[in-house]
């Protein structure tokens, strides 16, 4: 789901060491063509695993598809029929709403985290830095089951909690928001220890001349924050963003597995389905291959619009060191 | 639902194994499309057919004739409930006599009234499943009629089932408990409701969720006495590697004796009726429900039912019927409305 992209562009080399560069490779053929050798696998890969299904995707999306009987070409019948279901609109705003509820919190709670993680004089700092890993590690289902159990109307944690001060139990899996919050609250759970990683790995990076200096001059932890720590993080900032939104739109499994009677559809009026799983209980629920993948294309379309817009946000993030 | 996904992935390109065990919920989505298995007629089944209960075998068989599955087992329907709680809330306790509680389903909606008004308690889990999917299961005619035209929306006795399911949610008798959630396993354990709709597979998800309430279960017969929810088949896939080993395998362990022992070992009910009558089988008895004598028990159940039709699209209808109900039973759903609601999500799931 998500892969960590480190490299960044160097500063061009000169018009005369680029000379002398390519007068060092054109060598033989074999020198030639050993740079393509190398990295032919991974396009292999990706072309079968990655390029083929996502332009077969395409192509199915135009069929009204028996993935075990016949096949015949409808043109754009299938997307007519999604724009006026009510079902497609209902899992879209599903899939926002849970999506925002889950990465904007998990995000700022990720940088503070690092933040203070990254303190000068924090004891035991490798065991804190390592149980953080503990949710990524653990599967989704132990999770989906252990927070299904804490949300439980009747005999979970939190009701009884609700209870002790006089409220009555409110069933969360049932209500739309109270779903939404839930399965936010498991991705997040998830998701948060390998953000404030990849954002202490970002600080560590960041020479602590820079804060002793700005503490000389009068600067207290919150203009710390906001003028050193920020900037020097917008590169790993805006990759997370950019990644937990895919991941985010795509959430499958915790909807899958919050309710067991109803599970293809979050619940008995479809209060928590994804997207993706009503992609999966057209596809594979009610066998409507085609079906199913024109919904897939609506939401890559989704996920292509949702991660430009946020790459663009991010972006703005000032002070950026170019 | 796993498997028939599982199933169809592989049917659609995969490698396929040479047997594969099919849900009845999920059958009809294959038997409309009968070219990816063998027709069992090929390897002599029908020489074999009249050994199983012509309504279940009719199931796999296509409108042609062709047979693409054995059945392996069926539910049968029995209600399983808690003789400590029952006898704490002044009813009777005896299997027999609580069967009599019961002649009808309001019948059963009055019982529940009784219970609850004497403990405060709920009485049965739910009313999506254990009223409606129950009674909808008992009529003569379901969503098909029997050409294969769709009367979901008009067959009064899927109106009466739904409206059943109302009366009990109005009741106010249900623990609210969708069937096999967590809190429906916890509930269970605890003792919050008394009651719940058991084909001969619940009783296995009985045992486990509730492990603790070993010997305070017992099991009498449903409201209106007979009825089926669930069974398998077995199918070979047209591209099955060892077609006639596969067919060697379902001839030998699904012959009347071979679904005998099955039964013996694992409590699946037999689809073969030559076997009902047998004493290993009517003297089979539960410790888990009170040495009640299931094998008798869901045999009964089973004999002189009117075969319905069940199409493709029987599975998303039942599906949408439930959702409304639970709607109404848990969540904010309008019950005058519920019905309609449910009408409208058909339409939009199946298109039709």
């Amino acid at each position: 789901m998500r892969t960590v992209t480190t490299a960044r562009a160097s500063t061009p080399p000169t018009a005369p060491t680029r000379e002398r560069a390519r007068r060092h490779i054109a060598g033989g053929p074999v020198e030639r063509l050993t740079p393509y050798a190398y990295t032919a696998p991974f396009f292999l890969i990706f072309a079968v695993f990655g390029l083929f299904p996502l332009l077969f995707t395409f192509y199915v999306a135009l069929f009204d598809w028996n993935p075990i009987g016949e096949r015949t070409f409808i043109g754009t019948d299938n997307f007519a029929r999604m724009l006026e279901d009510p079902r497609f609109w209902n899992a879209t705003t599903n899939t926002v709403s849970i999506w925002l509820l889950s990465t904007v919190p998990q995000l700022a709670v990720a940088l503070l985290l690092a933040h203070l993680l990254n303190h000068a004089r924090l004891r035991f700092a490798t065991f804190f830095r390592m149980s953080l890993l503990v949710p990524y590690i653990t599967s989704v289902a132990a999770t989906a089951i252990v927070f299904a159990q804490l949300f439980d109307r009747d005999f979970g944690l939190l009701n009884w909690l609700l209870g002790l001060v006089g409220v009555e139990p409110f069933d969360f899996v049932q209500s739309t928001w109270g779903s939404h919050v839930l399965i936010a609250t498991m991705v997040a759970w998830r998701w948060f220890g390998y953000t404030t990683l990849l954002y202490l790995a970002s600080l560590r990076a960041i020479p602590r001349a820079i804060y002793e200096a700005s503490a000389i001059d009068g600067a207290g932890t919150w203009q710390q924050f906001r003028h050193i720590t920020i900037p020097a993080l917008r590169p790993v900032i805006i990759f997370t963003v950019v990644t937990s939104t895919i991941g985010g739109l795509q959430i499958f499994t915790e909807p899958l597995l919050i309710s067991p009677s109803a599970p293809l559809t979050c619940g008995p009026i479809r209060q928590c389905q994804t997207l993706t799983l009503f992609l999966y209980e057209q596809g594979f629920g009610q066998f409507q291959f085609g079906y199913g993948a024109a919904i897939g294309v609506a939401l890559f379309m989704i996920i292509i619009v949702i991660a430009s817009i946020n790459y663009l946000l991010s972006a703005r993030i000032h002070g950026a060191h170019r | 639902m796993e498997t028939a996904q599982a199933l169809t992935t592989a049917l659609a390109g995969g490698k396929v194994p040479d047997l594969v065990l099919i849900q009845g919920d999920d059958l009809p989505k294959f038997v409309q499309q009968p070219q990816n298995f063998h027709d069992l007629r090929g390897f002599g089944a029908e020489g074999i057919k009249s050994d199983y209960l012509d309504w279940v075998i009719s199931q796999s068989t296509t409108r042609n004739g062709e047979i693409l599955g054995i059945p392996t087992d069926v539910g049968g329907m029995a209600v399983a409930y808690r003789t400590d709680l029952f006898a704490a809330a002044g009813l009777p306790t005896d299997r027999e006599a609580v069967g009599q509680l019961w002649p009808t389903w309001d019948a059963f909606i009055e019982t529940g009234t009784r219970y609850t008004a004497a403990t405060g308690k709920a009485f049965v889990d739910n009313a999506a499943t254990s009223v409606f999917y129950q009674a909808v299961n008992q009529g003569s005619q379901k969503y098909y009629d029997e050409a294969g035209n769709l009367v979901y929306d008009r067959n009064p006795q899927v109106k009466q089932a739904f409206d059943l399911a109302l009366k009990t949610i109005r009741a106010g008798v249900t623990a609210k408990q969708s069937s096999f959630s967590t809190g429906w396993s916890a509930a269970m354990g605890q003792g919050q409701f008394a009651v719940l709709a058991a084909p001969s597979w619940m009783l296995n998800a009985i045992r486990m969720n509730a492990p603790d309430t070993n010997g305070k279960w017992d099991i009498a017969t449903i409201p209106g006495g007979r009825g089926n929810w669930g069974g398998s088949y077995l199918a070979i896939p047209k591209r099955a590697n060892n077609p006639q080993a596969a067919w060697n395998y379902i001839a030998e362990t699904q012959s009347p004796t071979g679904q005998l022992e099955h039964f013996l070992v694992e409590g699946s009910l037999p689809t073969t009726p030559s076997v009902y009558q047998d004493p290993r089988l009517t003297s089979r008895q539960e410790p888990f429900f009170s040495n009640a004598p299931v094998g008798k028990i869901y045999t009964s159940s089973l004999l002189g039912l009117t075969p319905f039709y069940i199409g493709p699209d029987s599975s998303a209808i039942g599906q949408e019927f439930l959702n409304a109900l639970t709607n109404v039973e848990q969540g904010a759903g309008d019950p005058d409305d519920a019905w309609e609601a449910a009408l409208r999500n058909i339409k939009t799931a199946i298109g039709k």
